[in-house]
């Protein structure tokens, strides 16, 4: 007996709730079978109105609020307001400041990457790699700690300079954390790149073309991954990026490989960095004086935060508060790649996909909103209730 | 007759305390922080902190969490979500502020999209200060709830049956 | 090419062009080209693809306060180390903007936020959702602008 059936069209929604997330945002993807047809985003769940409060502290005050956009990369948010303020004002920090700014900056990226690399692999259920990653990332907080007071929200900087030191036991504690962390880095470049469950999950998944990507406007090492070549600290060399020099990490494959790959790369990348800096930090002062107010005008800062290109465009009026502070996170730009890219593949690869472009996480929401195709109702589901719909429906369908 | 069934309650609460203190399962939620008291709640899950070995245990789903983790200054599109979860909750239920943000709303206090506070939404049992607060402080402030769970007082009785919509 | 180089670049190819354009060299690494007329803000930034000076790096919009009838909304450009900024004054009651979806995709994002943020119309938008204000958020009601009132919102 021919059995017809009208293919059901699912929508399957993930978020908000998401632990760690820069912005938690609520996806929604419709499938047919496992195959996802169609992606739509919600974000907002993070928006504190940042940027309407920042209008109204000072300049220095400002300095703690943007800190604290993200937690991951809170010393690059804070070095590009810096740096931003000190083009406004025509004021130089000195350059044991920039260098240590680079420094920190070396090390936030390390911290990111690690902890990318345990989160992704826990949304492609690798539990172990999870935990081994952030056993190690332990490592460099610890010598975040001991550089600057804090693990997560160092405020190392302040407007005109730096305000932690360096001295021969902490330049000695750097250099043996980072021999251990280039070692097990190694190890996990051995790991995504020749394991073949892992490999099953990332190799020649969500490919975005090279044409695709600068279409998309995608940055980052998410962009790196498929052959674009922007990288500010390269093309655009802000605070001591001049004096030491990146080599960019690239990938032609596109693939979610390319992704890790391009970011254990940019690991060894900061190992190198940071002990050339070390081994040549210039002497001198901290910090220079910065005036209370800022004289009039308009600053453009880019910098190269772990997730990609964060922008800063600053407008002062001559007091002591901004005119207008606009910040551009990387991930709004690696969000539509997500949406586009999501799109054919199937629904299992859509967390790894997110993760791909480094959001942070993502965690499956707890109901299931079934809307049938061509009928315009819709029901809420749980889990449970769903697989007992399932049940139901394929016993109807065989009987 | 009477004094067996009390001695049978007493028993089985006993039992109860005893389960709950030991094996709490705990919820975490971000209602819109900056992620570093996120990554700090993650923090203890892991080798070095390892909150599994005191017998807590992260869950995906409010409908098996004894402990709700929340994180974050409550922003207005949280707000709603926030108390879903709240609600989805079963009793004896627990609630833990963690970060400035969550106690206050921090750096964003007065901000137009913030409710400033989780307090401001839902009852909340303990709060932990900090910015972030450390693994090991977040560890100690669920361990010091616990144990007034264990001893407990009339502070910290699990909330009645009947759940107010705190307004706001 | 060096910094210099790609801004005399780019200033002799917009003063070729025939559309009512203002250029000015704030500092050493910018070129802000003013357009004076909204309809050939989407000609110039396809002659600035074309070129293929620089990508679009963000959005911007200036509200001076309620006082001035005009907003400013600067779109940056970046070839290297270079910024090319846009400069475009749309009116701030009823003001329309064309939308630079179908050149660039990756504007959307950018201008679904200046809606929601200014209440600048954008024409052409695919998805004019809300993208960062939450859904119980007043309507008409733009935090960003200087006027905006926070009692606005205790009051729903």
């Amino acid at each position: 007996m021919e059995s017809k059936r009208e293919p059901e069209r699912f929508t399957i929604a993930i978020g908000p709730q998401h632990p760690a997330l820069k912005e938690p945002g609520s996806f929604q993807f419709t499938v047919d079978g496992e195959i996802v047809t169609k992606a739509y985003v919600r974000l907002g769940y993070a928006h504190r109105g940042i940027e309407k409060a920042a209008e109204q502290r000072n300049w220095i005050q400002d300095l703690y609020l943007l800190e604290r956009i993200c937690g991951i990369c809170s010393h690059i948010h804070a070095t590009a307001y810096c740096l931003a303020a000190e083009q406004l004002a025509h004021v130089e920090a000195p350059p044991r400041a920039q260098a240590i700014r680079v420094l920190v900056a070396e090390l936030e990226r390390i911290h990111s990457h690690f902890l990318w690399i345990g989160v992704s692999a826990h949304e492609a259920g690798f539990e172990t790699l999870f935990m081994y990653s952030w056993r190690d990332r332990e490592t460099v907080m610890d010598l975040l700690e001991g550089l600057t007071g804090n693990r997560v929200n160092y405020s190392v900087n302040v407007l005109g300079g730096v305000k932690c030191d360096i001295d021969k036991e902490q330049t000695a504690a750097i250099l043996k954390g980072i021999e251990f962390l280039e070692e097990r880095a190694h190890h996990y470049f051995d790991v995504l790149t020749k394991d073949t469950m892992f490999l099953q999950r990332t190799r020649g998944i969500a490919v975005m073309s090279r044409n695709q990507a600068e279409v998309m406007g995608v940055n980052g090492p998410t962009a790196r991954a498929s052959n674009v070549a922007r990288d500010i600290r390269v093309e655009a060399p802000y605070a001591a990026y001049k004096q030491y020099p990146v080599k960019m990490a690239l990938d032609t494959r596109g693939d979610l490989e390319a992704r890790f790959v391009v970011r254990v790369n940019e690991l060894f990348e900061s190992f190198r960095l940071i002990r050339q800096i070390l081994a040549t930090l210039p002497e001198g002062e901290l910090a220079a004086r910065f005036p209370r107010r800022v004289p009039a005008g308009e600053a453009v800062m880019r910098v190269e935060a772990p997730r990609g290109e964060l922008f800063y465009f600053i407008k002062s009026n001559g007091t002591d508060k901004p005119e207008r502070v606009k910040v551009r996170t990387p991930t709004i730009c690696n969000m539509t790649s997500v949406i586009k890219l999501a799109v054919g593949n199937q629904l299992a690869d859509v967390p790894m996909i997110l993760a791909g472009i480094d959001p942070c996480f993502s965690c499956n929401d707890r109901t299931v909103q079934l809307r049938e195709a061509g009928n315009k109702t819709s029901s809420m589901m749980t889990w449970e209730e769903l697989r007992l719909h399932g049940i139901k429906f394929y016993e109807g369908l065989y009987k | 007759m009477d004094r067996k069934v009390g001695l049978w309650k007493e028993t089985m609460q006993g039992l109860k305390t005893w389960a709950r203190v030991n094996s709490p399962w705990v919820l975490h939620f971000n209602s819109g922080s900056c992620n570093g008291c996120d990554i700090e709640i993650l923090a203890t899950l892991t080798p070095r902190f390892d909150v599994e070995r005191l017998g807590i245990k992260l869950q995906a789903s409010p409908r098996q969490a004894d402990i709700l983790l929340c994180t974050g200054p409550v922003t207005r599109q949280a707000r709603e979500r926030l108390l879903r979860i709240y609600e989805q909750m079963p009793e004896p239920k627990f609630v833990v502020a963690i970060g400035s943000c969550a106690l206050s709303g921090g750096v964003f206090q007065g901000c137009y999209n913030v409710m400033d506070g989780i307090d401001h939404v839902i009852p909340v049992n303990a709060f932990i200060p900090g910015c972030p607060p450390r693994p090991e402080a977040i560890i100690d402030g669920v361990v010091k709830l616990l144990s007034s769970l264990a001893s407990p007082t009339s502070k910290t009785q699990p909330q009645s049956l009947e759940v107010e919509k705190v307004s706001v | 090419m060096n910094t210099e180089e790609i801004l005399t670049l780019a200033s002799g190819i917009v003063s070729s062009w025939d559309w009512a354009t203002e250029i000015s060299r704030p500092n050493p690494k910018q070129l802000d080209v003013k357009v004076n007329s909204l309809q050939e803000l989407v000609p110039i930034v396809v002659g600035l693809r074309v070129k293929r000076l620089g990508y679009l790096a963000a959005i911007v919009c200036l509200d001076p306060g309620p006082a001035s009838k005009d907003m400013e909304v600067l779109y940056h450009f970046c070839p290297g180390d270079a910024v090319i900024a846009l400069r475009v004054r749309v009116p701030r009651e009823n003001g329309v903007l064309p939308s630079l979806c179908e050149v660039i995709p990756g504007a959307e994002v950018f201008e679904r936020e200046l809606h929601e943020m200014f209440g600048v119309e954008i024409s052409g938008l695919h998805t004019p959702d809300r993208l960062y204000l939450p859904d119980d958020w007043p309507i008409n009601v733009y935090p960003m602008r200087k006027d905006f009132d926070p009692n606005v919102l205790s009051a729903n």
